[in-house]
Order: C-alpha cells, then structure tokens, then sequence
C-alpha cells in the first residue's frame, strides 16, 4: 500500500509544477503532479520563442527555459511527477482520481487535496460553423506549432491565420522563418485579440497584413486546402455582400480562441462558470468542491506565464493547508460582481483570509485614459487605455476586506475618465 | 475469373450485401473508390433505423424498411454495433400536420410497423422536455432507433471480410466488362476484376454506373444534407429522434441524439449536379438552424463541435431501383439507395441472395457456407466499460492504458487495433475509433494519430493523409524546406 498523497496536482504545466512548489513549501508531505504527456512543461514545451519570465525573472526566457527553473525548483522542493500518466475520470462523491499509465495500469487515489491545472484548449473550427469543405490542411495555431516545433515538419507553405490569438501572431512568424507565406492575419472583431506586442513583432516587423473586422466565410478544397475566402463583417459581426474575396492558401490556422479544459472538473461535480468556462473560485483557488482547487488557464485564460504560475503557488499551498486541517470551513463568500464593461473575472468570492488579486478582462475597449477599480473603496487605479486582449487587474488586502465589515458584495469595474 | 461476385461500392449497401453473400461459398471482391469506410452517403446520413411508416406502401422502400428494422435489432448483437433503442416522434405543429400523422399511422399499419401511435404534444413534452411547447401532437414510433453509421459500416464489412470477402479500397470502378451480353467483371484503376456477377451498389455514382450496363431506366439525382453536431455533454437535451412534418419549406428537419450521446440536428434537401460536393453551406446552415429551433426552441448552438454534409442518391422516381438486368446478364442494380437505406440494408442483401438465385441460376450457384461466422467482435471501447474491464485490458496490452484522443476516451491500443484492421489515414482511425469525433476534433489526436500510423506502418509521417488522395497532413520537413527555398532562390 502506497503513502497517502496529500496533494495532488493534475497537469504539469506551468500551473501545475507551482503548485507542487507551493504544496510542499506549505508543509504538505506527499506531493504529486501527473501529468499525461511524456515530459514536463505543458504547453509551454512547444513555445520555444522568448517572451516568457520578464516579470519573474527579470529576464527574457523561452518556454521551455522558463519551465525548467520551475521544474528544479520542484524537484529540490522534494514534489514526486509521474508522466505518462492520465487521469480519465474524478468521481464526485468520493473525490477518487482514476488515472492511467502504461506501467501503472490503471489506478483509484484518494488524495487529501486535488488541484486542477489542466490548462486549457484552442477553440476548433466547429465553433465557429464556417460553410464548405473539409479538406486537410487545416489546423489550430498550436497544433500547427508542434508539428513544427516538436515533430519538425512543416503544416504547409502558404498560410492564412484566422483570428488574432497570441499562438496565431506566434506562428505567423514562425511560419516566415521557416520559410513559408503568409498571406494574412483575419481577425471577425475590430480589435485584436492578442498582446500588442506580438502584433508589432510578429505581424508588423514581418509585413504580415492584418485585417480587422475581416473573416474567413467559406472553405475551398476536397483533399488538400486550396483557399478560403475571406470578407468584410459589419458591427454585427455579418459578412458583407459584395466584400468577399479568394485568398489561395494551403494552410489555414486557427486563433479563435482558447476554452479553459474542464471535463474533469464537470466529473467531479464542481460549479463551472458560464462566462470563465473554468471553475467558479474564491481567492484562496478552492472550488464548489472545498477539496478541490484549481489555478492558471483552468480557471480563467491568462496572457501572461507569470500570472499562472503565481496563481499555481496559491493553489498548491492553500490545497496543502486544506489537507493538514488548517482552512476553516466557515470562510466568508463575499461574491464580486463585475460592472458593465467587465466581460469575465476571477476569482468570484473573496474570504478575506488572504490578500488577493482578481484579474478581468473589459468587453470593449477604452481608447482613451480609464479607471479600474474596486468597490467599496478597495482599489482605483489609473489606466492609460483598456483592451480586451490585455488583462487587468485589482488587488485586494485581506485587511481591508475584514475591516470592511458586513459587505454584500465587492463590485470591480473599469471606466473612463 | 477471379470472383463470382464483384460488388461496386462498400457503403452500408455494398457491405450488407457482401455480408449476406458471405453465408454462401462464393469468391466476392468489394471495391471502393475511399480510403476509409465508410466513406459517402453511408458516413454523414441522420444515422436513423427508420421505424417504416413513412414509405408509401407497395413501394420498394416499404417492401424493405420494416424487415430491416427488425434484421438491425438482431446484428446488433451479432456485430457488436451501437444501436440506442430510443424510438422516433414525427412533432405536428397544427390541425393540418395532425392530419398528417393519422395519414403515416396508417401507412404504418399498412406496412407492419410495430406499435405506432399518435400521442398528445403534452405526453411528448413529459417524455422530452426541450421541445417545443407549440407542439400539438406526435407519431411515436417505439422500434425506430440510431444507429451509429461509423461503426456499422465497418462491422459488416468486416464480418463479410471474417467470412472470406476480398475488400480493395482506394479501387474506383472505370467501366463494365461485357463479353456476348454476359458480364465478364469490372475495370478499375487498378485493373480489371473479373467475375460473371457485378453488383451495382454505388450510391450516389449508382445511376452512372448502371448506364454502363445499358441501364438509363433511371437517373441520380444527387441531393445534398446538411448538418450540425454538437457535444457529447448536449446529450441528454433530447433522447430520441425527433423529425418535422415535411411542409412547402421543406422535407423537414430533424434533432436527435446519436449513439454516442451528441446532439444532431439536419438534413437539408439540395439537388445538385455534382454527387462529390459535401461542402456545407450558408443557407443549408441557417436552414437546419431553423428547422432545428422549430422543434427545439434553447436548441444549444454554440456547443456545435462541427457541421457537415453528406450526399444522398436520391431517384426521379423517389425509389429503390433493385433489380437483376436481362442484358447484360449477371448485372444486378441495388441503386438509388436513400434514407431509408441503412435500415434497410440487411433486408435488401437478403433479397439480392434470393434474387440470384431465382433469376441468376444459369450464371451462378449459391451453396451455403457451413463455416460462416455470424459473430464479429469491436474494438474494444474504453469509454463504455467498467473500471474491472478496463484494468484487465490495460494489463494484458499496456497499450490500453495510454489515451490517443482525450475527447473521447480513445487508447492507444484501440488506435493500433484499428491499424491491424485495416486502417491507414487519420479518417479511417477516427471511423474505426472514434478518436477525433469529440469537442476538439482532432486538434489533440490529430498529430498522434498521425505519429503512430508513422510508426507502424513504417512510413513517414509528411506521407500520412487525412483521408488519402492528396490530403496530407504535412508538406515535408521544417529545415529541409527552407534550406530548398533558399537554393531556388539562389538558382533564380
């Protein structure tokens, strides 16, 4: 009979190895992170381009270089990862992990904390139903990315990216540097979605074009892509008439979007929020389920590592605590309400047990100086502009939350001023 | 000769058709122009085991409908196949389409369709929550079923293939051999097949191919569906199969749960030219979305995981052309096969033993086989079994402990066993898998798929297709690329 495992961390992104981190730091004993690929890292194995770790480590790091101070630091911090290993099923009422591995076979633990850093998913082309056929060639930027990266072969030569997601601008220029074309970035919205910063240096440094408002409506191909045909879309985000145009291409990728991946979160029962699609959290990470938490892209979708593997730090300790005995049951639920122009946020309830930061992104953007704050009086803080593809943030002081005394709720919005 | 039978065409017609031949001592080569099965009309159809009261009596239809139905509840235990027992409602809106429902009650009757009856729009709702409240009343079909159409073409093909029957795929059929007005074989891109029986089971190319024969007493006319399918975690929206009274706009749209638990919703009804043409369309889209909220008011859109469209071979007649031709002899049509010919497709082979036999006896002899094996067995599927199953599969072959396609639960030892059976694209894995077929669609599989389909059948991996032809995954490697640009360049 094995040792208990007090924390279990499922995934071994960068998410997941904080949260081993944390886990231990706070005294949990038996600490482990499965993870179900071959290696360590997650998705960050494939992000082999720098950018990672300005704000950690004061320096510019790739994917795989930013993981693997990580990773030491877990491996000294004393945190057991077993690869190869998937968990397939968490049954609700008992919080048994089911996972599998070909060593293993297959196997029930029963931790005394679970975590979910599972990260999350590129949104496929039947989100978006666009009409025609169904030819290969079509792939989601981080698809496209290891088969490049990783296996080190090429989806195809000329390439049309639709949506503006920051895998998409990545690979766009990835895409040149290996050689290929790409003949445009279509985005349906009048913004981006990604970071400003890689529309500079992956579209504009490049001569990428980059249309807004612009979206592919049909799919021309039966084997092999062979086009796709692009238009202009109105406030309504319609195609307009007269607008179309063939662009020829080989290769479509797809940045439409990422979706927090949470089927084992649904299994094990917990409340999933509609609008995050990730698990509806308070502050210390703990979901509906008090023995479960969850932390990074699980949760909400980030921009930035750093904020993912901060969050994993959290979760793993305040997991740890939970199965030494040393959260209270009675915590406070202060739930947080976004204003109007806040499309998504989390955490959704603060306890005040710790200082906190609730990270939003708005629904439109302000071009113009703005405001985020939080109610009552909590935070304001001066902005320069606010856009959806960069997320903001307020940060809370437990402090404040317990001097505050009976609040109803804590109301956090952007607004300009 | 090399066959007694050759038969065009390995969609659910073709292969239930090679199946029921199987049960006789016969050499029967099948051949199809796919990569994979199923591959037309028998891959994107509503996936439905019709409950045979909507075709006219005295029809072929009729004739073939009921006896399928019933001949599907017994192979799906003989081939293992997924078949959700749920029953069919047809939904009347007003007096008018109520009318409708007493007219296919009737039909039903006529053709031995088991315990149809017409229910109140309330007794539905009770059954089926998310429906329509406008709904005044329904056709209840309680034998009506779905099938799922991936795993039943490939089922009775393989049984055929257990029992002796020759599958060439990627083999198009180019024209008929006739030698003295006797069939002689059929040539194919891959040479000639020769055998004094041809069985025309070609779907949507069925009309072309029987005018090779002389035949122009009917004509296809290619008839497009449209579809959405949504995720498995819609499911539970809707238990059954629910159809539309067919109306001036249209045949009627359809919302179902497949055998897999997804929610569907479709199928338009195009004519078109061209019988390869399975784009989906604008319009198409916006009419099943129509059709589809009719019936389903908080119909759940935005779970659509992918749409598609499939090409019926629909007859000016509206029929079934099954039948063995004077001249040439030993050329036997089981052409124009629409909806309702999955279901009917074992009554259908059955009636083409009887019809060789009675017609066709001077050409060839039907003697039983006494070593046919009715039994043919899945692939195992993880997803469905128990936790004790599925320790006892992974430790005989760890290659069941490691997951493919996340979506759907697919392990790798599912994948391989695909392989050992047959499969060499990434459409065929997902056809005899159904890794890929989930939320993601392959995004997560799609490359590991791919890499062991490298692996074992050692062939590189820019050389794996989606679904053969020129659908590769992959141009060539990243380097090597470049470093050939480069030298074109420096050439110019």
């Amino acid at each position: 009979m094995s040792k208990k495992i007090d924390v279990l961390i499922i995934g071994a992104g960068p998410a997941g190895v904080a949260a081993g981190i944390g886990a231990r730091r706070e005294g949990a004993e038996n600490v482990v992170v499965l993870e179900r690929d071959w290696d360590l890292g997650g998705i960050l194995q494939q992000c082999i381009h720098p950018g990672f770790g300005l704000r950690t480590f004061k320096e510019e790091l790739t994917g795989p270089e930013y993981m693997h101070r990580f990773i030491e630091q877990a491996h000294e911090a004393g945190v057991e990862f077993r690869t190869n290993t998937m968990v397939f099923q968490i049954d609700r009422e008992t919080n048994t992990v089911w996972t599998m591995n070909k060593e293993r076979g297959i196997e029930a633990l029963n931790p005394g904390a679970i975590v979910l850093t599972m990260g999350c998913r590129e949104r496929p082309l039947g989100a978006i139903r666009i009409p025609g056929g169904r030819p290969a060639g079509i792939y989601t930027a981080g698809t496209a990315q290891r088969f490049v990266n990783m296996e080190g072969y090429m989806p195809g030569k000329r390439a049309v990216i639709l949506g503006s997601g920051d895998i998409g601008l990545i690979m766009a220029r990835r895409m040149i540097w290996e050689g290929a074309t790409v003949e445009g970035v279509y985005e349906v919205m009048s913004w981006p979605g990604g970071l400003r910063r890689n529309i500079a240096q992956c579209l504009d440094d490049y001569g990428i074009p980059f249309h807004l408002k612009t979206t592919v409506t049909k799919i021309h191909g039966q084997d092999r892509l062979e086009g796709v045909t692009v238009a202009e879309v109105d406030d309504h985000m319609t195609p307009i008439k007269g607008t179309e145009r063939f662009v020829e291409c080989d290769t479509l990728l797809l940045a439409i979007g990422l979706i927090p991946e949470n089927e084992l979160s649904r299994m094990a029962g917990i409340e999933i929020h509609k609008v995050t699609g990730g698990p509806v959290v308070n502050d210390l990470l703990q979901t509906t389920n008090p023995a479960i938490f969850a932390a990074g892209n699980v949760v909400i979708v980030y921009d930035l590592v750093d904020n993912v593997s901060d969050e994993g730090l959290v979760a793993g300790a305040n997991a740890a605590k939970y199965a030494l005995g040393k959260i209270p049951s009675d915590v406070k639920r202060i739930p947080v309400r976004g204003g109007e122009n806040v499309r998504l946020y989390s955490p959704q309830f603060v306890t005040g047990e710790t200082d906190t930061t609730i990270f939003m992104r708005v629904t439109h953007p302000i071009e113009q100086p703005c405001r985020v704050f939080a109610e009552p009086g909590f935070y304001s803080q001066r902005l320069r502009y606010a856009r959806p593809g960069e997320m903001n943030e307020v940060k809370i002081k437990a402090g404040q939350v317990k001097s505050a005394g009976d609040i109803s709720e804590i109301v956090i919005d952007i607004q300009p001023v | 000769m090399d066959y007694d039978i050759v038969i065009i065409g390995s969609g659910i017609t073709g292969a239930s058709i090679a199946r029921e031949l199987s049960k006789y001592k016969l050499r029967i080569a099948v051949i199809d122009k796919a990569s994979e099965l199923p591959a037309g009309a028998s891959r994107a159809n509503s996936s439905m085991i019709h409950g045979g009261f909507d075709d006219k009596p005295g029809t072929v239809k009729a004739k073939f409908c009921v006896p399928g139905n019933k001949l599907w509840h017994k192979l799906k235990g003989e081939l293992d196949v997924h078949i959700n027992e749920c029953g069919s409602y047809v939904c009347a809106f007003n007096d008018d389409e109520t009318k409708h429902l007493e007219k296919l009650l009737e039909q039903g009757k006529t053709n031995g369709a088991p315990g149809v009856e017409i229910i109140s729009g309330d007794k539905l709702r009770e059954k089926e929550p998310n429906v329509s409240g406008e709904i005044v009343a329904a056709l209840w079909s309680p034998e009506a079923a779905i099938i799922n159409n991936f795993e039943a073409v490939n089922a009775m093909i393989e049984s055929a293939e257990i029992n002796g029957v020759k599958l060439f795929l990627e083999t198009t059929a180019t024209g008929l051999l006739v030698d003295g007005g006797k069939v002689r074989g059929v040539s194919t891109n891959r040479g000639e097949f020769l055998a004094p029986v041809v069985i025309n089971a070609g779907g949507v190319h069925s009309g072309e191919i029987a005018s090779w024969a002389g035949d122009t007493s009917f004509r296809i006319i290619p008839t497009k569906g449209e579809y959405f399918l949504l995720d498995r975690t819609t499911g539970g929206f809707i238990h059954s199969f629910l159809f539309s009274c067919p109306s001036k706009a249209g045949k009627g749209i359809t919302v179902l749960q497949t055998a897999e638990g997804n929610l569907m919703s479709g199928p338009t009804a195009t004519e078109q030219q061209d019988p390869e043409d399975r784009t989906t369309t604008p319009e198409g889209l916006a009419e099943v979305l129509k059709g589809a909220r009719r019936l389903v008011p908080n119909f759940p859109v935005n779970m659509n995981i992918t749409t598609f469209a499939g090409v019926r071979a629909n007859t000016e007649s509206g029929d079934f052309e099954i039948y063995a031709l004077k001249s040439p002899r030993g050329f036997v049509n089981a052409a124009g096969i629409k909806s309702p010919g999955f279901t009917s497709s074992p009554a259908i082979a059955e009636y083409i033993a009887e019809l060789l036999k009675e017609e066709l006896a001077d050409v060839i002899t039907l003697t039983p086989n006494e070593k046919f094996m009715p039994e043919r067995r899945n692939i195992p599927r993880f997803l469905y079994l128990d936790m004790d199953e599925r320790r006892k599969l992974a430790e005989n072959d760890p290659a069941y402990a490691q997951i493919v396609c996340r979506c759907e639960t697919v392990t790798e030892g599912q994948v391989l066993e695909a392989i050992r059976r047959g499969a060499r694209t990434i459409t065929a894995v997902k056809m005899m898998t159904r890794a890929g077929t989930g939320r993601c669609q392959g995004g997560f599989c799609c490359p590991r798929v791919a890499e062991i389909l490298s692996r074992e059948l050692n062939i590189p991996l820019d050389e794996i297709t989606r679904h053969g032809g020129e659908s590769k995954l992959l141009v060539g490697k990243t380097k090597e690329f470049l470093l050939n640009k480069k030298g074109a360049a420096a050439h110019e």
